[in-house]
């Protein structure tokens, strides 16, 4: 089931059809609920958008496949039972670190899309053999999306359901805080990425005023 | 030969494929090609010749924002079905290229997913269902994608070789220059909330103060100078399991 799903996430983003499942805060949530809690899937997808959002796929830009990365990393914390903080830890930081290995293998893919598309004269001869090449390079990338759930899933898993029996220490402020501190300099990041240019800078310690307030307010 | 409804609706609806086979040489070419054969079919229909002319044109190097290939494939219909000649087809296709890409990876990549996400994160972490969360997020977005997709289909086809002239001034760049403050908005709200739903699931005290204007000074930073601000992020996510680790390894 997992691997299927990890098909469906690997050709949202780019092949077929784009309807953004594949985005972390979904595909983290399909993670969770395919082992039984998709609000901690939720949590760690929410956390891997804030890093994703300062990647927009602009031209030629290099951008995370969050799609099986997101499904395998909120699976993981979900197998963990959803509570564990060195266990959320793990996962986001297991989900971000799979999300440019998928970045990899989208660019073999490419690279094979160009094989798989020539030459040009014959398949313009043949407009049938052009859908089915088409089709076939859709295929292709669910295929990959399929393995990369298939390779990751278990060992993500067991890695952080290890995790969960280290308590908090002396460390384990610095931890989170590190954490915190990524989240607001990703923050930060991805409003430079939608802004037309420096000028909005205030805004986003306006936004983050108005979610002090939320905070203070009780309610979250 | 007259074009059938249902060849427009194929063609349409092949465009949700458009990236299908994405690669470098041709880029989004094979995809332009893929979604405009339902017309061209119709077009050329006994004439095998033009048809491999027209596909072939078609599957030229070609790229643009996804969303907004349907005005190219609709456009590029138009001016199949009207004999336009090829060498003005090659130069409007040329012309169309950075447009596409621009307006569209403008409003859609850098405001209305970013908001939409945004906006099915704060959902959740203000206490509605992980489910609901999400499904509010696709309801969301696609209702505006799928708009964005029959907008651009259409037009694409009304205007022929005048869609250039449509993009500029269009609804979506009014509309991208218009929602970015709503975006960062939300993204320095959803930060904090975030954060401290992340910080409330740990029994670890934290100096919440300093660690809010470390993070307000750190967020400001990063939008200033935002590649070294991701560096710093993604450095700061790596490191926050290993001090975990460690932590639990030296008791």
């Amino acid at each position: 089931m997992a691997v299927l799903a990890g098909g469906v996430l690997g050709m949202d983003a780019v092949s077929w059809p784009q309807i953004m499942v594949s985005r972390p805060l979904v595909s983290a949530t399909i993670g969770g609920w395919l082992l039984g809690n998709p609000a901690a899937g939720m949590l760690v997808g929410a956390v891997l958008e804030i890093y994703a959002l300062r990647h927009p796929p602009f031209g030629a830009a290099k951008y995370p496949d969050t799609g099986p990365a997101g499904l395998v990393a909120g699976a993981s914390y979900a197998a963990s039972g959803g509570a564990a903080m060195g266990a959320l830890l793990l996962s986001i930081a297991v989900g971000w670190g799979l999300a440019w290995i998928g970045t990899v293998t989208v660019h073999v893919r490419r690279r094979l899309n160009e094989r798989i598309m020539s030459p040009a004269g014959v398949l313009a001869a043949d407009p049938g053999l052009l859908e089915q090449r088409h089709r076939m390079a859709i295929w292709l990338d669910a295929l990959r999306g399929a393995i990369l759930v298939a390779a990751f899933l278990v060992p993500s898993v067991l890695a952080v359901t290890l995790v969960v029996g280290t308590g908090p220490s002396s460390l384990g402020r610095y931890a989170i805080a590190s954490l915190v501190l990524g989240l607001a300099a990703s923050a930060g990041a991805a409003g430079r990425a939608s802004a037309f240019g420096v000028r909005g800078w205030p805004l986003i310690l306006v936004g983050a005023g108005l979610g002090l307030l939320l905070v203070w307010g009780g309610l979250t | 030969m007259r074009l059938l409804r249902s060849d427009h609706l194929a063609a349409w609806s092949r465009t949700f494929a458009i990236q299908g086979s994405w690669n470098y040489s041709t880029m989004v070419g094979a995809g332009i090609a893929y979604s405009v054969l339902p017309l061209l079919r119709r077009i050329h229909a006994g004439d095998p010749v033009r048809l491999r002319e027209s596909v072939e044109r078609s599957m030229r190097p070609f790229n643009g924002h996804p969303y907004l290939c349907a005005m190219a494939v609709a456009a590029l219909g138009r001016l199949e079905q009207d004999e336009v000649d090829p060498q003005t087809i090659e130069k409007f296709r040329t012309a169309l290229r950075g447009p596409l890409g621009t307006v569209g990876d403008r409003a859609v990549w850098g405001q209305w997913r970013p908001i939409c996400v945004l906006v099915g994160t704060l959902s959740f972490l203000l206490g509605a269902s992980a489910g609901w969360s999400a499904v509010a997020f696709l309801v969301l977005y696609n209702a505006g994608h799928v708009a964005v997709r029959v907008w651009a289909y259409v037009k694409g086809w009304q205007a022929g070789l005048e869609v250039g002239r449509l993009l500029k001034g269009a609804w979506l760049e009014r509309w991208a220059e218009r929602l970015w403050p709503v975006n960062i908005l939300l993204t320095g709200g959803v930060a904090l909330v975030l954060a401290d739903v992340v910080v409330s699931q740990s029994t670890v005290p934290l100096a919440s103060v300093a660690l809010l204007g470390m993070g307000a000074i750190g967020a400001l930073l990063a939008f200033r100078f935002p590649r070294q601000g991701g560096r710093a992020a993604a450095f700061l996510l790596v490191i926050a399991p290993l001090l975990w680790l460690l932590g639990g390894l030296t008791g």
